[in-house]
């Protein structure tokens, strides 16, 4: 409903906006972003959403610059096959994501101060790896993945909706699922029908992190290879995917869809402030209203209907 | 609790000793650190630098202590960079455009600050938005507002500034620098508002479970939308605090204090047996990164790897800080038994 406002406004403004050709990059350009938010997405449901000792995991943009910066760095200086270097890549997230799980759940740091700590390790080794250089990548299968259509839909959509499935299922159609939400939701219910929390938290760092390894694939296709401070503009979509992404859920909550529609809003935002000609000093202003008026009539709405 | 209090008044001054090296990790992995630092440069514990890291630790300080109001009444504020700018903003253009005498500037700097706070409050306490998603709004237009305002993004300089306005951050009274007296000054309310005041205990209560604080008798909306107004003006005193020291405003520069800010905030609550945020933890969360940051600069290593360096030496003391004191009962428990023979 709101969502759909809003793409209507976007669309009044500049017509070209629902054109294929400029759906089809809009879709593209979320990719990345929506993969990062289903990872968020799984650390908040499994974590809750306790400002304190809440799960959020700020380290999977890191993670996923990790996973470029090798897969580049792998195809152009060392003479990787692309299988070698994405498996190198996602090796290298899901070590990211194993050193949240441990100081979290056997440590028992709170998941912000981990993931913050984290963020701001891997970066700097991502930028002592790459020497804070641009490395280009012309390896074939990153450029098919960047430029083919498969039945009209472009690969890297097709990874997201793949990766939106895969993750969709575990968490909200899964046995296993079900057990990280009550895990997430009431932790004192969770342990007294017998769950062991740690274990489910552990978990879902780990989720984050596979996430993160694939998003750095798209990455890398969508740029053709790595550019220094991409983590940055990553970290603030994805967070922003993910929690506007639960306006649009019904109770209000984070959920895996959410993040999606989220993720595509927020590109679809990012491109329609472009098109409809908006000076770049006001795109984040809009931004931020926009996000505010989303937020807003979900949380009236969410109070109404309790009433 | 108190029956291990019992015990320990019967110890032996070296196991005495123990308790406290176990419940003080954080503090001698800190000092290690120090240690470590000066045994690299002779520099490091020399009057002018550690002058320099308590000078360079204000702004943060104050950013950490707003953040440590607001995440312990349960919410938190992304926005704190963008008060810190309008601080900075409008006491800068107070004089230079419109005209006013410092003073007054610097009250319109804290009222900048005071309404993204007002804002926050706003969106949190009357129309119900996450303070996550409210504040993230409130950072978006606030940097927005900046970059219209300076004609995207360029400085406003103000050389010319009045000398009573340069000395809140450059002079001293009695030998001690103004802008750590400041510091010292919003830290002495934070510690008594927060830690020996009802209002503390308060806030701390809608932080742990609102309704029950709200079953309780507490105005919960009073007190949040007071926690947020009061967030942007402690962060806007460290906007001016810039704007004084340096004549310059530098739009958007707020953002780099954020991540430090949260993170000293969440090094103190885990130091808190209870694990939440505390004022005197937030303090020493501050010091830790300010003598971490400066030491790695001090020892001369590569900007990128120093970025690496900062975040794993981070991990590992916190850590260490954490595995060792949660062992503290233990300890405790051994000591006893070693005890029992002796007393029988």
């Amino acid at each position: 409903m709101l969502f759909g406002l809003l793409l209507v406004l976007l669309a009044v403004g500049a017509p070209a906006l629902l054109s294929a050709t400029s759906v089809a990059a809009v879709l593209v350009q979320a990719s990345p972003i929506a993969i990062v938010a289903f990872g968020l997405s799984v650390v908040v449901i499994g974590g809750g959403d306790d400002v304190v000792i809440g799960g959020i995991d700020l380290s999977i943009p890191a993670g996923a610059a990790l996973s470029t910066a090798i897969i580049s760095d792998q195809l152009t200086n060392r003479g990787a096959s692309f299988p070698e270097a994405f498996g190198l890549g996602l090796l290298a997230a899901l070590a990211v994501g194993a050193v949240n799980a441990v100081l979290v759940t056997v440590v028992g740091l709170t998941p912000i101060l981990t993931t913050l700590a984290t963020y701001a390790s891997v970066v700097g080794i991502v930028r002592v790896l790459t020497t804070n250089r641009r490395i280009n990548v012309e390896d074939p299968t990153v450029l098919w993945i960047r430029d083919t259509n498969i039945f009209g839909v472009p690969v890297p959509v097709l990874i997201m909706l793949v990766t939106f499935a895969i993750f969709g299922w575990v968490v909200h159609r899964t046995r296993y699922g079900m057990k990280l939400r009550t895990v997430g939701g009431n932790l004192d219910a969770a342990v007294s029908v017998g769950l062991k929390p740690r274990i489910f938290v552990a978990s879902t760092f780990v989720w984050a992190s596979l996430a993160a390894g694939i998003a750095g694939v798209l990455l890398v296709a969508r740029g053709s290879g790595m550019s220094p401070g991409i983590d940055e503009r990553l970290l603030v979509d994805m967070v922003l995917a993910t929690f506007v992404g639960a306006a649009f859920s019904s109770k209000n909550i984070v959920t895996v869809s959410g993040a999606m529609l989220g993720a595509i809003l927020v590109s679809f935002m990012a491109t329609g402030l472009i098109l409809n000609r908006v000076d770049n000093s006001w795109v984040d202003g809009w931004k931020g209203v926009l996000i505010l008026l989303v937020v807003t009539a979900a949380a009236l709405q969410t109070r109404r209907s309790r009433q | 609790m108190s029956a291990a209090s019992a015990e320990t008044a019967s110890l032996s001054p070296w196991q005495k000793a123990t308790l406290w090296f176990f419940k003080y990790a954080f503090l001698f992995a800190f000092v290690a650190m120090i240690i470590f630092f000066s045994l690299q440069s002779e520099a490091f514990l020399g009057a002018s630098n550690v002058m320099n890291i308590a000078r360079g630790s204000v702004v943060v300080l104050l950013i950490a202590l707003a953040l440590t109001m607001v995440i312990s009444s349960g919410g938190i504020d992304l926005s704190v960079g963008v008060a810190l700018d309008f601080g900075a903003w409008f006491v800068i253009i107070g004089m230079a455009s419109w005209g006013l005498p410092w003073p007054l500037a610097v009250v319109a700097g804290l009222v900048g600050g005071s309404l993204i706070g007002a804002l926050n409050a706003l969106l949190v306490v009357v129309l119900g938005v996450t303070p996550f998603l409210a504040t993230l709004g409130t950072f978006f237009i606030g940097r927005s507002i900046q970059q219209i305002g300076t004609g995207g993004g360029a400085n406003v300089n103000y050389r010319q500034a009045p000398e009573g306005f340069q000395a809140i951050a450059q002079g001293a009274t009695l030998e001690i620098p103004n802008i750590l007296l400041v510091g010292a000054i919003v830290l002495v309310v934070f510690f008594i508002v927060m830690e020996l005041s009802t209002h503390g205990r308060r806030i701390h209560a809608m932080g742990l479970q609102n309704s029950a604080a709200r079953v309780a008798g507490i105005d919960t909306r009073k007190y949040r939308a007071w926690v947020f107004i009061l967030s942007g003006t402690t962060a806007a005193i460290g906007g001016i605090l810039l704007s004084s020291g340096l004549r310059i405003y530098t739009p958007m520069a707020g953002f780099a204090y954020l991540l430090d800010g949260i993170a000293a905030v969440f090094i103190g609550a885990s130091l808190h047996r209870g694990g939440r945020p505390n004022v005197i933890g937030t303090v020493i969360g501050v010091l830790f990164l300010s003598t971490l940051g400066t030491g790695l600069d001090i020892i001369g290593i590569d900007f990128n790897l120093k970025a690496a360096l900062k975040g794993i030496i981070l991990v590992l003391a916190i850590t260490i800080a954490v595995l060792v004191s949660n062992r503290l009962p233990q300890v405790e428990r051994w000591f006893a038994q070693q005890k029992k023979p002796l007393l029988q």
